[in-house]
């Protein structure tokens, strides 16, 4: 957090209370003041992965909800110990899910709502709210309030600077109980994000409570069952709520370094004459391929024609294969196959390669391959490639963490969906072979 | 730079920098600068989704006018545009209010401040507030004062005030100005404006400069000959007079845009890219610059003053024949002068700086000229031997460009120049960003990197402090020499670099 003065040290209180006793504070510390007009934030914040480590001795506590360097090494080892596939990422499910089977009694301290990023506590939230279920789905609704200032040299100790934070931590039952007062919480004059710092596939009735319109709902389409992740998106962003997809913004680097190479004008025109894109990518999520192919496809104006399963041969998934049609008639041939790594990288489906094969008339094919920084490109470099005129770029891995992202979103935020982003949720969801 | 195809991957990538939820006051709302170039290059942020949703635009200025007059007339100047992009200017507009305020009556500027709480309200903008004073140069100090009475500058990380140049007339009004601006604020909450820092060319030239390792070995006095900086309009006084007949060329261009160029080319290399850093550099490297003979400043400076010409199908009337210029008047509208800069990268290497209206052409650029090699081993087949130079064109037809010597085709051994060529156009395709739409966005990030600070401003003006008291006191020591429009400026400017033995490049 950046450095704050605290007008209240965290305390406990009972669930009821909270709502009554935050208004008492602001009035008899602040003379009546609300605190900052800038926003709610509210967080679900399970840490699955974090909470099965420590329960299992792998990682000490406390539970922070954050991912650091400790917690990404245990949980790679952990994917190896547990038979799980190489190519499973840290972040995914399946992992947080397998260690759920595993014997343990860890305790730690749980701290989550309580390690906030400078990053996101620069915007000074006016309140934030972190819903944090516990293991135990039997536990009680525990609610933890406190409330910060920034520090007189920054901003000067003025009440419209301040705010609060509240932890609502229990058992999932619990935090269903909990809703009716976390309407309470968030005022209605100001806008509120739902961070959904989870998997999409889990409690969707409490998604559909707490990211009604117009809150800005903030996702991970990394992480869920691919199909679900995208219909949601979809349904949401078709429903007029603004959208904001953490996976989708780490494709920036992958976007940027594809429109890079054709910015010299003398290469623009090779993209109307695309013939076929090639997508790898870690592990079993499709998700962030198909909307780069998406976007791809939105940008040079492709319509989606067709699309199916590919079987990957033994020991690797089914790839996705589909056909577009180019706006003078021609046809587009596009491929996201799994490939297996050694060390995945932290999120599901992350991209490890991308081919992009143009037949201009009259001239000799350009082939632009990227690899991402972290993996070799064999797949995509085979194939005779070798007699096109080649263009191959490296892309570099975001270096953002999570937390950084947000800040982004919460500095400057829209309340409407990226329109690029709209579309290519779209067309992800049709490429999806069902 | 010249528009060409638009790389359909590019649209909606520049998403790098999230503006904060601010309102944005424009004091001068009525005037020209507004329409022409703040409220367009707002819309352009707009259109590129780099303004946040909470945002707003309040636009101020002595007229009675309303929020829909302020809409209409912003929509009715930029019609063009407005046709092209209707339902985004529709979206767009709604951010754009308007209040009458005369800054120099308190009870307005209790009235701005009422107006902005309740702005804030409406629009969720946090209490973020940049102030652009686009007003005449005589009320910067008057108007941040007022704004500082107001407590509407109280928060630092909150209010920010952007100046437009010129900031000050000399060196001594510069300080002054600064000593108000500060009294009002501290200097990271001011944004001192100069529209050059905003092309995407002078910022290319710090990158050339630091994110390539061959050039900051030869950037010195042991590589380079001399450097010369060119700023050269087609364009007369137009409908400048009122204000160019007070200015000169030396006070509307040398002392901002090539200054801040010389700056940038000659700075040492920044411990970081950070703002402080950065304008801490130009500021040393401007203090070491001096005039190169300042007991007698006519010695290495020429004023001119451009007189009829053009051809009989294109007359083009003289200064003195321009409406609202004085028939006798002795401005200046074109400047050469020689400088140094005492350092030790620097010692000794002559820099030339000139700038000119109704010139051939409308270009600039700077040319840095590196020494001769120590032995003539090859025959040249112009004759003489041409040293190696580098070309980094500002505008137009940004880009740079590398003169250097090969073997000339055929039998024997003899050199001859050839040009390496880098063209923004050629590389990248996609026209860049109006100067404003980057300085505004930076303003609004309340990122001061291209912006000066206040030391920068002093030492420019200090520079020219010889200059400018010469020509103030003993005008006949510094003569205006009239030139021929469309050419390039008095002979005076030639001989300035011929007792050197140097020629200015033709480009």
């Amino acid at each position: 957090m950046a450095p704050q003065l605290t007008l209240q040290a965290p305390l406990q209180l009972p669930p009821n209370e909270v709502p009554a006793y935050l208004n008492r504070l602001w009035s008899d510390h602040l003379k009546d003041s609300s605190g900052a007009a800038t926003f709610t934030l509210v967080v679900w914040e399970p840490s699955w992965l974090q909470q099965q480590l420590i329960r299992t001795g792998r990682i000490d506590g406390p539970i922070t909800g954050l991912l650091n360097g400790q917690l990404l090494d245990a949980a790679r080892q952990a994917i190896g110990e547990l038979g799980l596939p190489a190519s499973t990422a840290p972040t995914a499910p399946e992992l947080a899910w397998a260690l759920g089977q595993q014997p343990g009694s860890h305790e730690a301290e749980d701290l989550r709502g309580q390690f906030v990023d400078r990053a996101i506590s620069a915007h000074q939230p006016r309140r934030l709210i972190t819903l944090a279920p516990t293991l135990a789905g039997d536990q009680n609704l525990e609610s933890t309030v406190a409330a910060y200032c920034p520090l007189p040299e920054e901003r000067g100790l003025t009440a419209d600077a301040c705010g609060d934070v509240v932890v609502l931590r229990g058992g999932m039952g619990a935090m269903q109980q909990g809703l009716a007062m976390l309407q309470e919480l968030i005022p209605d004059d100001l806008p509120c994000w739902v961070w959904w710092n989870g998997t999409m596939d889990e409690s969707p009735e409490l998604l559909d409570a707490l990211a009604v319109p117009p809150r800005r709902l903030v996702v991970d389409s990394s992480i869920g069952e691919p199909r679900r992740c995208l219909d949601l998106m979809v349904q949401r962003i078709e429903r007029g709520q603004a959208v904001n997809d953490l996976n989708w913004l780490r494709l920036r680097t992958w976007r940027e370094s594809l429109a890079m190479v054709f910015d010299p004008p003398n290469r623009q025109s090779a993209l109307e004459q695309v013939v076929q894109l090639d997508i790898d990518v870690e592990g079993q999520h499709p998700v962030k391929g198909l909307m780069l192919a998406a976007w791809i496809a939105d940008r040079l104006g492709w319509h989606l024609l067709n699309n199916f399963w590919i079987d990957g041969g033994a020991g690797e998934g089914r790839g996705i294969g589909a056909e577009f049609q180019r706006k003078d008639g021609q046809s587009v041939q596009f491929r996201l196959m799994p490939v297996p790594v050694g060390v995945s990288k932290m999120h599901p489906g992350a991209l490890v390669g991308l081919r992009l094969i143009c037949a201009p008339p009259e001239r000799s094919p350009l082939c632009v391959i990227l690899c991402s920084e972290s993996g070799g490109c064999m797949r995509l470099e085979a194939g005779g490639v070798a007699s096109m005129e080649l263009a191959e770029e490296v892309v570099p891995l975001p270096n953002e963490s999570e937390e950084m992202e947000m800040a982004r979103l919460l500095g400057g935020g829209h309340d409407s969906t990226n329109p690029l982003l709209a579309t290519a949720a779209a067309l992800a969801a049709k490429l999806l072979p069902n | 730079m010249a528009a060409t195809q638009t790389n359909p991957l590019r649209v909606g990538l520049r998403q790098e920098r999230v503006i904060s939820p601010q309102c944005l006051v424009i004091f001068g709302a009525s005037g020209d600068l507004t329409h022409r170039k703040l409220i367009p290059a707002l819309f352009e942020l707009f259109r590129q989704r780099r303004l946040p949703t909470e945002f707003s635009v309040l636009g101020c200025a002595r007229r009675p006018w309303s929020d829909d007059d302020f809409r209409n007339r912003m929509a009715e100047a930029m019609a063009d545009e407005v046709k092209q992009h209707q339902t985004a200017w529709q979206q767009f507009a709604a951010c754009l209010f308007y209040e009458p305020v005369d800054l120099q009556q308190d009870e307005d500027v209790v009235r701005l401040g009422t107006r902005l709480e309740a702005l804030d309200r409406q629009r969720a903008t946090r209490g973020n507030r940049t102030f652009y004073l686009s007003v005449s140069p005589a009320f910067y100090g008057s108007g941040c004062r007022a704004l500082a009475n107001a407590g509407l500058l109280k928060d630092p990380s909150r209010s920010r005030v952007v100046i437009e140049k010129p900031f000050g007339t000399d060196y001594s009004s510069a300080q002054s100005l600064n000593r108000v601006v500060q009294s009002c604020g501290q200097e990271s909450q001011i944004f001192r404006i100069d529209h050059y820092l905003g092309k995407e060319t002078v910022q290319n030239i710090l990158v050339l400069r630091f994110a390539n390792a061959i050039f900051e070995p030869i950037w010195n006095r042991n590589y380079i000959a001399n450097v010369q900086i060119t700023a050269a309009e087609t364009v007369g006084v137009e409908e400048r007079a009122g204000y160019y007949e007070t200015s000169g060329a030396l006070r509307d261009m040398v002392q901002n845009h090539l200054t801040q160029m010389l700056a940038l080319t000659a700075m040492e290399t920044p411990g970081h890219f950070d703002p402080e850093s950065i304008r801490s550099e130009k500021a040393k490297v401007l203090q070491a610059a001096r005039l190169a003979n300042e007991d007698e400043p006519w010695k290495c400076c020429v004023r001119g003053q451009y007189s009829r010409g053009g051809n009989p199908a294109n007359p083009m009337a003289g200064y003195r024949e321009e409406p609202g210029v004085n028939p006798e008047s002795t401005t200046e509208t074109y400047v050469a002068m020689k400088l140094f800069i005492d350092n030790w990268r620097w010692q000794g290497v002559p820099f030339y700086l000139r700038t000119g209206k109704r010139l051939p052409k409308r270009l600039s650029e700077v040319v840095l000229t590196f020494r001769k090699a120590p032995v003539q081993l090859f025959d040249a087949a112009g004759g003489t031997p041409t040293a190696n130079q580098l070309v980094l064109r500002i505008q137009p037809d940004e880009g740079a460009g590398f003169v250097f010597d090969v073997k000339a085709p055929g039998s024997g051994m003899r050199s001859r120049p050839v040009d390496m060529h880098f063209s923004y156009d050629e590389s990248f395709g996609e026209p860049s960003d109006e100067g404003y739409v980057r300085l505004l966005a930076d303003a609004m990030l309340g990122d001061p990197t291209l912006f000066t600070r206040s030391d920068e401003v002093e030492a420019a003006w200090r520079l020219y402090t010889p200059l400018l008291e010469l020509i103030e006191d003993a005008p006949q020591q510094l003569p205006v020499y009239p030139y021929e429009a469309r050419t390039w400026g008095p002979g005076a400017a030639d001989n300035l670099l011929a007792e050197d033995g140097l020629m200015w490049r033709r480009p």
